[in-house]
């Protein structure tokens, strides 16, 4: 393709751009059609894209707002009409894929708005492409991705919300990826690290929906067992149950900048939605042991990460630290929250060990890497809470 | 279009109807993905999709407003297509008005319409997610805006970049630009809550971009968010120098710019120097808050203090005052702003702060500070005086003698204010001095003369010079040295006016040689640049007592100043001449032009005043040329200070030191009659004229120890008592007496008394001290003496012998005479100078006794006739008193019968007076002259024919000035009496008496031998 960039080097940007989409979709074809195994597209393809497509280097002039937006319309189209899956996929990922250089941010930034434009004018193909990129990428660029969605249809466009919850029904797979990435992102730790209202309602709508979207990715995997390094989990089980322990103490805290109109109705709302959450996520740990007995894999494959736990049980007693100096709220209510908090994680516990999600016994899951003394007594409480639920269950009784 | 109703589900937010009700022409509901996927192709190609037409601009722009709701990725470019709306809007407007509207408006209203849309989609954006919207909006808005001001800045009905006021009104008519400019100001609002560092930095760098074209946003957002924006550019700017180091200092001062990297102070000076204009209160506590609290001792981290904050940071509190003064030395608005109070916050706790700040800093960049904080203070408009007080006071050392209002302050705090005012001085005396040379050096550039550079110290200063010489004079230490040495560069700055003005008011001020030694030291290091100064100065001095602006203490002292100087002159004409003497020679001559302006000084209400004025005339010397009419008018003067002179020495007697200044006022006066006699002809005549007439003048009679006898024609008292001179009250009853009508009043008051009261009683005007009477008449003699024996007169030739006191000069004398038979005789009839019969006396009766009445009342008038006779041929003019008076005493002595001349007293000393004054005038030979010795042993009729032979003999050989022949060898006249007739049918009478005498005039015989 060395004559190629001669050719491309006098055209004006976009039609230049075009032009290697164009090559690059033949050359794509032809790598496909030739059966060699792996399809790798070599480097010298991949730098014309980021020279082209990209602009990674500085001097070139970039693309203007509009031309940007014919590109991706015809990258929309590109994806669109193209039949093949591979070439497809591999389209996709010599445009995307991250090479660890300089032309990464342009990448993400063009990433961001075809996958946000995919959204809005309902291109599954592309959506099944990025739902493959966010398997295979490392988790803080494919945060970065839901954070471009998130903003542009939460944040930005309240009004188009529905238009991101359709991809629900478009592509599932995305869809799951996406709430993965999101619970990956919003973890409580900082004021903007909590979930969007909007987002929190589609997510529960999505769940309750079809609670089986969270195990899309799951399901259509091939155990291959080769997960890339610190990719996104393979289920969005562990980002929701820290959803649900964290939301009773993570989201008061929020409210307490917020301004008092209607701030009581939201948190009522916010309350109910997570308990729907917490709810469904129960229920999707009890689809699980049938599920993962047809695959084979039952108690062999732990969807509930052990150090994410842990991470989660040290984060929740510096919640309970921090809810101690706090003080806007009565201690009765943080004694509520915390029992609220404090019983969901054990129920998720209980529920995800009792299906096989989690690997471990009560006393590991509890004291993961226990030192501290607040984690100890937090472990004494949720290990007491344990024993309840269990008796609980084996008594027949219904909880929540 | 097919609409999905599935996908429309209507969000339960509250926002969402507020949006929907808003904008009911776009109804809210959402586009299937094939819709909106042909919206973005009819977008991008501008082409209806559906109909195959091509869309116009409104409906491109609606199309995009659309996008711009539904599909979140194609915001950039949506707003990027806006911009070429907003562009063609403009564009469509100015052209609107630069044709005065000839038609168009429709496109122009079309587009209004389409931007109204816009604003509002935004501005609804904004208030819903400020924090999403509210920085892409800004940022949008000022691109726009300062592409928009610099595209349109050239058009004919855009104003020149300058006038901000009409930017401001046009663009603000504009929609378009008004739209964008509110939607700025509300994502501005929005953001100061959390990020007011990003805002504002992306105005300061817009503005830097498109200045100034770009002013007009600025200017209005200032005035919009005055408070936040004028300190958070400063924050922004403070930050900005800090990264920035503080390297580029140095050149930013000298006006030289790197080029390549502007740093965003300049735009902070330009931002802050178009808010000055309306608020410039808010900027100058602004300003002086930083300062402050840059100083005040840094705190932790506080909880309050968020990031944007610079307190908190010490790096930047360091930088605060480099900063500072960085922005003061680049704007001279803001620079004035804040001078004028900073001195007052420059208390001893703020100093020993920044003295304590300051030592942290390295070396270099201190000096670089001092440079800095040198080259402001020269460049301050306003308040330098109060800066220089402020510099001298925390710079003078401590004293343990004088304690000022403050206490002394600390020891480092002197040094760095010491070493201030050195490095001012030295950077003054370098504007000063190359300002000159580049005048002076290159006189080929005298043709085309460049603007010579300001500097606003000084020329501040300029109005302050009577307190900075004041100030000097206080001899203070160090300080008067430094002030010296400023007085000397304001000087050569301001050129002529200051430096006179400087060397006057030194001159006014000193009170003592070592203080008047500063004024010659200022005139010696200016004399070298300045000419004519001294000229000049005393021209000032004259103009300032003129116009009255001097104190009577002020005037005294500028006179003693320049009498001093004067007689400086005199004392080192002896000695060997330098610097001094040239100048009391320069400022002789100075004083000498003004003389007359100095002369009505001598007549000063203040007695102080007067003396010192006197002193000056008399040691000045006098012009070479003047005006007769100035001359008269000080000659008046002097003889007029001569009289009252005297008088003075009279009243305050001669003890005290008011005694000594009054007789050293009579010495001095002498001195300056006799001198300014020896002048010229014409001021010999004034002032001899004016001496006689001011001896007769009735309020100086008592002087010279003489009685003011009623000369009206009322009955003469009959007790000796004179009349009292300021008797007012007896004048008006003179005058009034016979005619008004003072029926009914009790209190009828006549010219002689109260009815009922008898006569009223003479006063007795207190007898003059008859010592004080003779010393006077010395003086006056000594006066008199000296004016007509000046030599000025008398030729060139000296006097044969320097023990003989010079010959009286006969024309001074005739003046004399001339004058006193002007005020003697009270008419002019029979004043010719060849004397009639004796008998005819009779016709003139009451004109000699006029005469006779006029010597008793002025003694002194024997004295100058005495003076006048010294002054031969004089005497001659006198002829028609000394008849009048010899008639009226021939008169007397004839009515007489008393038994000896001596029991009248009066008539038989005037009657010896007369006969000695006439033989040393020579108008009667020596052996007539001698009778008056024998008068006072004759009886009365024995004295009457005495006279009658004198009376025969003047009429017999006329007393007539062509008689008299001059004598080369003594220089004078004498007459010849051979020539005349025979003497000895006149002394037979005198023969006669002696005979009959024998026994008790025996001893005189041989006095009367021919």
């Amino acid at each position: 393709m060395g004559d190629i960039r001669q050719s491309l080097l006098p055209r004006d940007v976009l039609s230049a751009a075009k032009e290697l989409l164009y090559h690059l979709d033949i050359y794509i074809s032809n790598l496909v059609q030739s059966g060699r195994q792996p399809p790798q597209v070599d480097t010298k393809t991949l730098e014309l894209v980021e020279e082209f497509i990209l602009h990674a280097p500085k001097d070139r002039s970039r693309m203007s707002a509009l031309q940007e937006l014919q590109l991706l319309e015809i990258m929309c189209s590109c994806f669109q009409e193209q039949s093949r899956d591979t070439v497809r996929q591999l389209m996709f990922s010599a445009l995307f894929s991250l090479q660890g250089n300089q032309a990464d941010d342009s990448r993400m930034g063009l990433l961001g708005k075809l996958v946000s434009m995919a959204v809005a004018v309902g291109r599954v193909p592309i959506l099944e492409c990025a739902a493959f990129w966010l398997q295979r990428t490392h988790r803080a660029y494919c945060v970065r991705l839901a954070q471009v969605l998130v903003d542009d249809y939460c944040s930005m466009m309240p009004g188009s919300v529905p238009t991101l919850q359709n991809i629900h029904s478009a592509s599932p797979r995305f869809c799951c990826q996406f709430i993965t990435a999101v619970t990956t992102l919003y973890d409580f730790t900082s004021e903007e690290l909590i979930p969007p209202l909007e987002l929190l309602q589609m997510i529960v709508s999505w769940i309750q929906d079809d609670p089986r979207i969270v195990l899309v990715t799951f399901l259509n995997t091939p155990l291959s067992g080769s997960q890339p390094v610190s990719s996104l989990d393979l289920t969005p089980l562990g980002g929701l149950v820290r959803w649900c322990v964290k939301a009773p103490l993570g989201y008061r805290r929020d409210k307490k900048q917020a301004s008092v109109h209607c701030s009581s109705e939201i948190e009522q709302e916010v309350s109910g939605l997570f308990s729907a959450l917490h709810l469904s996520v129960l229920q999707v740990f009890m689809l699980l042991p049938n599920l993962l007995k047809e695959k084979g894999i039952f108690g062999r494959l732990a969807l509930l990460q052990m150090d994410s736990l842990a991470s989660l049980t040290s984060d929740l007693s510096r919640q309970l630290d921090q809810a101690d100096k706090h003080t806007q709220i009565s201690t009765a209510d943080i004694h509520v929250l915390t029992q609220l908090a404090l019983d969901r994680l054990a129920q998720a516990l209980q529920v995800a060990m009792a299906n096989g999600a989690l690997l471990c016994s009560r006393g590991a899951c509890v004291y993961p890497s226990s030192d501290s003394g607040t984690r100890k007594t937090l472990g004494v409480q949720i290990l007491l809470r344990l024993s309840v639920i269990s008796r609980k269950l084996n008594e027949g009784s219904v909880f929540c | 279009m097919l609409r999905d109703q599935a996908m429309s589900v209507v969000f339960d937010g509250s926002p969402l109807n507020a949006m929907q009700s808003s904008h009911t022409h776009t109804p809210l509901t959402v586009l299937s993905g094939q819709e909106l996927s042909l919206e973005i192709k009819s977008f991008i190609s501008g082409v209806d999709t559906v109909q195959g037409r091509k869309l116009s601009v409104r409906e491109h722009a609606r199309c995009a407003v659309r996008l711009l709701r539904s599909v979140p990725a194609c915001r950039g470019a949506v707003l990027e297509h806006l911009r070429g709306v907003y562009d063609e809007h403009v564009s469509v407007f100015l052209l609107h008005l630069e044709t005065e509207g000839d038609g168009s408006s429709g496109i122009s209203s079309n587009l209004e319409d389409i931007i109204q849309e816009v604003h509002g989609v935004l501005s609804e954006f904004i208030r819903l997610n400020p924090r999403a919207w509210a920085p892409l909006v800004s940022s949008w808005a000022v691109d726009l805006l300062g592409q928009l001001s610099s595209k349109h800045a050239g058009r004919r009905v855009a104003p020149h970049s300058s006038s901000l006021n009409e930017l401001l009104q046009l663009w603000m008519s504009c929609a378009g630009t008004r739209s964008l400019m509110e939607a700025y100001s509300q994502c501005l609002a929005a953001m100061l809550a959390w990020c007011p560092d990003a805002c504002v930095d992306a105005l300061l760098d817009t503005s830097v971009q498109h200045s100034p074209h770009f002013d007009w946003v600025v200017a209005h957002i200032g005035s919009a968010f005055p408070g936040t924006i004028i300190s958070r550019v400063l924050a922004c700017g403070l930050k900005d120098f800090c990264s920035h180091g503080t390297k580029d200092q140095g050149l930013l001062v000298n006006g030289v710019d790197k080029g390549s990297r502007v740093p965003k102070i300049g735009s902070v000076v330009g931002i802050l120097g178009h808010l000055a204009a309306h608020h410039s209160d808010s900027i100058r506590k602004e300003l002086l808050r930083m300062f402050q609290e840059s100083l005040s001792p840094s705190t932790p981290m506080s909880p309050t203090s968020s990031s944007t904050s610079w307190e908190g940071s010490p790096q930047l509190r360091r930088a605060a005052v480099p900063f500072l003064l960085q922005l003061a030395a680049m704007s001279p608005n803001l620079f004035g702003a804040v001078s004028a109070e900073l001195v007052d916050l420059l208390r001893p706790p703020v100093l020993l702060q920044l003295h304590s700040l300051l030592q942290g800093l390295p070396r270099e960049e201190l000096d670089n500070m001092l440079g800095l904080a040198v080259h402001l203070i020269c460049q301050s408009p306003s308040g330098g005086a109060r800066v220089l007080r402020f510099l001298a006071d925390t710079a003078t050392p401590a004293s343990v003698i004088i304690s000022g209002p403050m206490p002394s302050p600390h020891e480092g705090v002197r040094e760095g204010c010491d070493s201030l005012l050195q490095m001012l001085l030295l950077h003054l005396h370098k504007l000063v001095y190359n300002r000159s040379d580049s005048a002076d050096g290159h006189p080929h550039h005298l043709a085309s003369p460049q603007p010579q550079v300001v500097i606003p110290f000084l020329e501040e200063l300029q109005t302050h010079v009577s307190e900075l010489c004041a100030e000097t004079l206080r001899l203070e230490r160090k300080r008067h040295l430094w002030l010296h040495q400023l007085l000397c560069l304001l000087s050569v700055y301001g050129g002529p006016s200051v430096a006179t003005e400087a060397l006057c008011q030194l001159l006014t001020q000193a009170r003592n040689p070592e203080e008047l030694a500063l004024a010659w030291q200022l005139h010696n290091t200016l004399s070298s640049c300045l000419a004519g100064l001294i000229p000049s100065a005393v021209a000032y001095c004259v103009a300032q007592i003129h116009t009255h602006t001097l104190g009577p203490r002020q005037l005294r002292q500028l006179l003693l100043n320049l009498a001093t100087v004067l007689q400086s002159q005199d004392e080192d004409r002896r000695g060997t001449p330098d610097a001094q003497s040239t100048m009391a020679v320069q400022v002789g001559s100075a004083v000498s032009v003004h003389l007359h302006d100095f002369s009505p000084l001598l007549l000063h209400g203040d007695p102080t005043v007067s003396h010192a004025a006197v002193r000056l005339l008399s040691a000045s010397p006098l012009p070479r040329t003047a005006s007769p009419a100035h001359l008269l008018l000080l000659s008046r003067a002097a003889v007029a200070h001569f009289f009252l002179a005297l008088r003075r020495r009279g009243e305050v007697g001669k003890v005290g030191r008011d005694g000594g200044q009054a007789a050293e006022a009579v010495s001095c006066s002498v001195q300056l009659l006799s001198r300014f006699a020896a002048y010229s002809t014409l001021t010999l005549k004034a002032v001899l004229q004016q001496l006689v007439e001011g001896v007769l003048h009735k309020g100086n009679a008592g002087l010279f120890g003489g009685q003011i006898a009623d000369m009206s024609g009322a009955p003469v008292p009959s007790q000796s008592g004179s009349l009292d001179l300021g008797a007012s009250l007896l004048d008006i009853n003179c005058r009034f007496g016979t005619t008004v009508n003072f029926s009914g009043s009790v209190w009828s008051v006549f010219h002689a008394g109260v009815i009922g009261k008898g006569l009223k009683m003479r006063t007795d005007s207190p007898q003059p001290d008859p010592s004080g009477v003779t010393l006077n008449i010395q003086t006056l003699l000594t006066v008199v003496v000296q004016c007509c024996s000046s030599s000025g007169l008398n030729g060139s030739r000296p006097p044969a012998d320097p023990d003989e006191p010079p010959p009286i000069n006969a024309e001074a004398a005739k003046v004399i005479a001339v004058t006193l038979v002007e005020n003697v005789c009270p008419d002019v009839a029979n004043g010719e100078l060849s004397w009639p019969p004796e008998e005819h006396t009779r016709t003139t009766v009451e004109r000699d006794i006029h005469i006779r009445r006029c010597f008793e009342a002025h003694p002194v008038l024997f004295t100058l006739l005495q003076v006048v006779a010294a002054g031969r041929p004089a005497l001659c003019y006198c002829s028609a008193v000394l008849r009048g008076l010899l008639a009226t005493l021939l008169a007397h002595w004839e009515a007489s019968r008393e038994a000896s001349s001596a029991d009248s007293p009066w008539h038989l000393r005037a009657s010896c007076l007369l006969v000695s004054c006439m033989g040393e005038g020579q108008l009667l030979p020596p052996v007539l002259a001698n009778v008056h010795e024998a008068f006072s042993h004759l009886a009365p009729f024995e004295v009457r024919l005495l006279l009658l032979a004198v009376w025969e003999y003047v009429r017999a050989n006329g007393p007539m000035p062509q008689k008299f022949v001059f004598n080369p060898d003594k220089g004078l006249f004498c007459r010849d009496f051979s020539r005349d007739g025979d003497v000895a049918r006149y002394v037979s009478p005198i023969h006669s008496v002696l005979h009959k005498n024998i026994d008790r005039l025996g001893h005189l015989c041989w006095r009367f031998q021919l």
